[in-house]
């Protein structure tokens, strides 16, 4: 038995909400997978929004004519007509007032990557079918609960009895905030990795602690003494992590001067680019130099893509991770690298990805700097030759060649590389040009 | 950089009914939905006399019966309020896979308004944006309204540019709910425009805006009925 929500859907990197124009379904009514369900209409633009499950809409928790925040859950989709008088009975129909609460849920991790990518090969017809990972079903509900996926994590960690709680979210959905009062905790500001990339651990030194956020509460899928099983996209990632044993890699780092980036990103940040497309493009313009670092190792030889596509991998808060890709990260200007990342996030969070658009990287980009790391290295996902682990940077006293001494800002990166297709002087090259075009030329990323 | 995206360019010569212009529009979403590599597509046309309302729109800024109208009147599935289509005003409604385009809708209105923007500059007028009213404007006057549908980022409607059309019509509603904004048309700021002088460059606008590579409809893509 499974409940799916149906979340406000970001249709624009500036929506912040969207109103529901009209519900095309009416509770009790059948779904099939890809039908429209509802209609969205945000400034002068309608989309419909389609069920990602097949089954039936069991409640609708915002009507027509409201407006909702990105990301909020408005209805929800029970895969069979037994469980919709139970989700009906057990979801709050009081409407309250609703505080737009982002729930933040993508969390770059490294050293992991999901998806499953198809190796690339020659002839386009024989690109293996490698089965996605089936969506990860909500916890099951005995008597469903509305309570926000953090909310229930944080339950689990904190021990805090979920019935117990009132919640305080659109029609009583229990919030992370909820659970965070219960237990005594402060409550905390939801933290969202993406897009402060290399600069958060500053804050969070000045913040005292030295401590990234996060550390206040560790993340952990089970209570002490519990054995958890691994859901659908962890076992994906499983997968994906016992394949790399295979593949004989070997780690290239480099140190990065960032001050001309930072102060790049400083002058584009008001215009919706993140540190991550900063990032992915930097990398997308050098690997078009570097094809041989795009290159993937096949059993009939060394496989060029003809794109150059970086993936960036992004941690599911609920367990498993994901690899959104940035297609042409090479060619594509770095605003619409941007609006399309702020897409992609947007959508793993609601886990609407479709497959190519998360399983046609041609090289993996892993970004723990947000963590304030001073370095990493990363597992190669298979069907790629490399992917680049990204630490913080950080304010360094640095030597010149002439004997100076000045404090610079400056980041490690480490290149996990497939020696079978890459070799180290390959590596090499490709991060001296990386950090040439990172200290002297970033401006370049903007034009 | 590119060779530019493959769209098919609709151009029908006489003014088209609404609903078989929407017909149209739905049929070519479809395909593109059946084929999401398929080839976007542009009509740009005119309109006989009509009132369209979109999805969420209000009622209340129809100054007549909905029930009984002075031209026939369309609830369609696009966002914004009510609007009147006529001849004299070129509509664009281009059907475009959006994922090509930056997969975002307020990005695609305002690249709607630039196309417009580009083409009051090739006639040597500088129209502007307004911020929350979507649409371009010419001094304070509303050129062309703008309004959108998407199913899975595949988009229908799109733009509408008074060119040389009469605007006694507007008088009947409240165009786009805003009630204290006037309507007004390309010609009277340069007699004599016509919508053959404008339909070329609102077409080369959008392309460009968009990167596309117009070509004439061949074979089955041809459009009927």
């Amino acid at each position: 038995m499974a409940t799916h929500d149906i979340f406000m859907p970001a249709l624009s990197s500036t929506m912040t909400e969207g109103k529901i124009v009209e519900w095309l379904k009416k509770p009790g009514d059948p779904v099939a997978r890809g039908e429209s369900v509802l209609v969205v209409e945000s400034d002068k633009a309608d989309m419909d929004v389609e069920a990602f499950q097949a089954g039936f809409l069991a409640a609708v928790l915002m009507p027509a004519g409201q407006t909702a925040p990105v990301g909020e859950t408005i209805g929800l989709i029970v895969e069979t007509e037994a469980e919709i008088a139970a989700a009906q009975a057990s979801a709050p129909s009081a409407p309250t007032a609703a505080p737009a609460v982002p729930v933040a849920v993508a969390v770059p991790v490294a050293a992991a990557v999901a998806a499953p990518a198809p190796p690339p090969v020659p002839a386009p017809a024989a690109v293996a079918a490698v089965a996605p990972p089936a969506v990860p079903s909500p916890p099951p509900a005995a008597g469903r609960l509305v309570a926000t996926p953090r909310a229930r994590k944080l339950a689990t960690q904190l021990g805090v009895a979920l019935e117990s709680l009132r919640g305080s979210g659109p029609h009583g959905r229990i919030q992370a905030e909820d659970v965070e009062l219960a237990s005594g905790q402060s409550v905390s500001v939801p933290r969202v990795a993406e897009g402060t990339a290399a600069f958060a651990p500053a804050a969070a030194a000045a913040a005292g602690n030295g401590a990234a956020p996060a550390a206040a509460s560790g993340q952990a899928f089970g209570r002490p003494g519990d054995t958890v099983a691994f859901n659908t996209l962890q076992q994906a990632v499983n997968r994906n992590m016992n394949a790399s044993l295979g593949v004989p890699c070997f780690h290239v780092g480099y140190t990065i001067t960032t001050d001309r980036l930072d102060a790049l990103y400083k002058t584009v940040k008001g215009k919706g680019v993140t540190m991550t497309a900063l990032l992915a493009k930097a990398v997308g313009v050098v690997l078009a130099r570097h094809p041989q670092v795009n290159v993937a190792f096949t059993e009939a030889g060394m496989a060029y893509p003809d794109r150059v596509n970086v993936a960036v991998a992004v941690a599911m808060d609920d367990g498993g991770l994901l690899t959104p890709v940035l297609v042409d990260a090479d060619k594509t200007d770095l605003y619409s690298l941007s609006r399309s990342w702020a897409d992609l996030v947007a959508r793993s969070r609601t886990k609407q990805l479709k497959p190519d658009e998360y399983s046609t990287g041609t090289f993996t980009l892993s970004n723990l700097g947000m963590f304030g790391v001073d370095r990493f290295d990363a597992i190669l996902p298979p069907g790629t030759g490399a992917i680049l682990a990204v630490a913080a940077s950080r304010p360094t006293v640095v030597a010149g060649a002439d004997g100076s001494i000045a404090v610079k800002r400056q980041m490690q990166v480490n290149l996990t590389a497939d020696h079978r297709v890459i070799y180290g002087a390959h590596g090499a090259a490709f991060l001296k040009d990386l950090a040439a075009l990172i200290e002297t030329n970033p401006e370049s990323l903007a034009l | 950089m590119n060779p530019g995206l493959d769209a098919i360019l609709f151009v029908p010569d006489a003014p088209v009914p609404f609903a078989r212009a929407w017909r149209w529009q739905r049929l070519l979403q479809e395909r593109l939905l059946a084929d999401s590599r398929g080839p976007e597509a542009l009509l740009i046309l005119q309109h006989p006399r009509c009132y369209t309302l979109g999805r969420g729109a209000s009622e209340a800024h129809l100054g007549f019966d909905p029930l009984a109208p002075p031209a026939p009147l369309f609830r369609i599935d696009r966002g914004g309020e009510v609007t009147h289509h006529l001849p004299g005003q070129l509509v664009a409604y281009p059907v475009l896979n959006l994922q090509r385009h930056g997969a975002d809708l307020h990005l695609y209105l305002r690249q709607l308004e630039g196309a417009v923007l580009d083409v009051l500059g090739q006639l040597g007028l500088a129209g502007e944006r307004i911020d929350g009213l979507t649409g371009v404007w010419l001094e304070g006057r509303k050129l062309a309204a703008i309004g959108v549908g998407a199913r899975r980022w595949i988009s229908q409607h799109g733009l509408a540019l008074n060119v040389n059309c009469d605007l006694s019509g507007f008088a009947a509603i409240v165009p786009c709910g805003l009630a204290d904004r006037a309507v007004g048309r390309l010609c009277d700021w340069l007699p004599g425009l016509g919508i053959d002088q404008v339909q070329p460059l609102l077409r080369e606008a959008i392309a460009t805006r968009f990167g596309l590579t117009l070509r004439p409809p061949v074979g089955t893509e041809r459009l009927w009925g």
